[in-house]
């Protein structure tokens, strides 16, 4: 006992402490709702068997029913949608802002700071800015779009069926923009001065330099933050509440929410959990990726 | 073209950049002082006429925000407590040796950051509800919150003890003290500003927190701020200037908090998610 104790205060047995007491907190109130996530979607969930451990099980049913419902299509081709312009667009406007802060002027990296903003503000309150800016007949992107002659008539961003889904997506972007940027500017920073200089010597213009010199030098960077995107797009649910709520008609809806949508509006628990799972295996071969991108800086 | 003329045109351009990417942001505070009228004008108004500054007092007692914003508090205190309690020597261990168990550690802790909280909290829900947590609804959160932020704080704060010189704590432990004294004399007070900055940024995550609030929160008497504004959104509502008021009395204290520790947040985050 003793000896245990020194261990603890004084020996290897400190460490072992510092770290297993919050990996045991993580596999309760994380690794183990995930197996119990795998669990429900085999079985049969509804409000009644809610509190109990002893559920039937249905084998494949659950999935089975997912992918025979109709909406089931749309909602992924809206997820596939929604990441892959989301992510374009953080990327594209993220990047070419870290070009244009790239070149050193005084007071670049203050103003680069405050586009953060976006990112420290909470998601719902981001979602009903958005809301009101993209309102159909008094919002102020219709205005804007109208003034420049962009469009004739108003857009009905969150009711209109065409539109829904690009409204979240407008929202989306603005807010992972900032991210994007600052993480594009620390890669920036990284590559060094003189192969410009050499470049330039050897008569390069910028759009050869840019091309031979920048984007080969952050290819590891961009990875790293197309996998980031990835992640943190399927993350996005605070937006889809405060914006449209799914609809209307599920036109707007994802994975991500619908899961949700299912298991606490229609107290669906079973198809909640089947969505998930499905979802958390391809979030984690995303991150997967994104862990082999930054191997080489995790492991040092 | 001389430097001080291209360096002033940069900064020009650079300040309009600013401009419209924030124009969110002063959309909402120039909506919240509009009248009702002028809210709906068109064309709109870029700068209200006749600010209504009695609107915030208005929204702040007819939605009861002290209480939201109360139970705001308290769930992202909780949150980051209990995060920083275990956090901080998770990450110190993690930072400290290298062996293929940090590396399986850190590859498990960085899976654990991914989780979307929206799937998450379905398996979480039944889960608590089983065990009778959820008739504490805002301990319930606290904890789904600290699982879902620690990994992350982890990772942030591990960055900072790299950057603490192990040969301070091997001089600490030569001179006589147990690795516990050495952890809390030398190591911790050297990584005091990574820590606090990180903790800072989760609890600025905490207080905006949302889905496990939602989900797990029936009471209206412990919601917090996201859930009172979500609930303040109807579908048809009119109330606009009101729901801008509220949102900025819930956003300001961020923004200010943001402003302030601009430069350690920028740093600090960068140095974590990328490395």
């Amino acid at each position: 006992m003793k000896r245990f104790l020194s261990s603890v205060t004084d020996g290897s047995g400190f460490d072992i402490g510092l770290v297993l007491l919050p990996l045991a907190f993580l596999f309760v109130m994380s690794g183990l709702p995930l197996v119990y996530n795998v669990v429900m979607s085999f079985q049969e969930v509804d409000m009644f068997s809610l509190g109990s451990f002893a559920r039937p099980f249905v084998g494949l049913k659950n999935y089975i029913d997912l992918f025979s419902q109709p909406e089931t299509r749309p909602i992924l081709l809206n997820t596939a949608i929604f990441v892959s312009a989301s992510i374009a667009g953080q990327f594209l406007i993220g990047f070419g802002l870290a070009l244009f802060f790239w070149v050193n002027f005084p007071g670049a990296s203050w103003l680069r700071g405050l586009f953060l903003v976006s990112w420290v503000m909470p998601g719902l309150v981001v979602g009903a800015i958005w809301n009101w800016i993209l309102s159909g007949d008094f919002g102020v992107l219709n205005f804007l779009l109208r003034e420049t002659g962009a469009i004739s008539g108003n857009i009905f961003w969150r009711s209109d069926p065409n539109y829904s889904l690009w409204a979240v997506i407008i929202a989306n972007i603005w807010l992972g923009t900032s991210f994007n940027m600052i993480l594009l500017s620390v890669g920036l920073s990284g590559i060094p001065k003189d192969l410009y200089e050499a470049a330039e010597l050897d008569g390069a213009n910028a759009f050869q330099r840019f091309w031979t010199i920048t984007l080969p030098m952050m290819r590891s960077t961009i990875g790293a933050i197309i996998a980031l995107g990835l992640i943190f797009t399927l993350q996005q649910f605070d937006l889809f509440a405060a914006i449209t709520s799914g609809g209307p008609n599920n036109t707007s809806n994802v994975t991500q929410y619908w899961a949700w949508d299912l298991s606490f509006r229609q107290y669906d628990f079973a198809k909640g959990a089947t969505i998930s799972v499905i979802m958390i295996v391809f979030v984690m071969f995303a991150s997967v990726v994104y862990v082999r991108s930054t191997r080489h800086e995790v492991r040092g | 073209m001389s430097d001080t003329f291209r360096n002033r045109l940069m900064f020009a351009v650079a300040l309009v950049l600013a401009a419209i990417y924030l124009f969110p942001l002063y959309w909402m505070y120039i909506t919240a002082l509009k009248t009702g009228s002028a809210m709906f004008a068109t064309p709109p108004k870029f700068w209200p006429s006749e600010p209504q500054w009695g609107i915030y007092e208005y929204v702040w007692q007819s939605r009861n925000m002290g209480r939201y914003l109360w139970n705001s508090l308290v769930i992202a205190f909780g949150a980051v407590s209990l995060i920083a309690v275990l956090g901080v020597g998770c990450a110190y261990v993690l930072a400290r040796y290298r062996n293929i168990w940090v590396d399986v550690g850190l590859f498990l802790i960085l899976m654990l950051q991914v989780l979307p909280a929206s799937l998450m909290v379905t398996p979480t829900f039944v889960g608590f509800s089983q065990f009778g947590l959820l008739d504490t609804p805002r301990l319930a959160v606290i904890l789904a919150i600290a699982a879902k932020s620690m990994p992350f704080f982890v990772v942030l704060v591990r960055a900072t003890f790299m950057s603490v010189p192990m040969e301070l704590e091997e001089a600490a432990l030569v001179d006589g003290n147990s690795r516990i004294g050495a952890f809390f004399n030398i190591v911790l007070p050297l990584a005091r500003n990574g820590i606090l900055v990180s903790a800072i940024l989760i609890f600025m995550q905490a207080f905006g927190e949302f889905v496990y609030s939602k989900s797990m929160i029936q009471a209206v008497e412990l919601q917090p701020a996201s859930v009172g504004l979500n609930s303040f959104m109807g579908p048809n509502t009119n109330e606009w200037n009101n729901i801008m008021a509220y949102a900025t009395i819930y956003v300001t204290p961020i923004l200010a908090a943001f402003v302030l520790l601009q430069r350690r947040i920028v740093s600090g985050l960068t140095s974590g998610a990328l490395k």
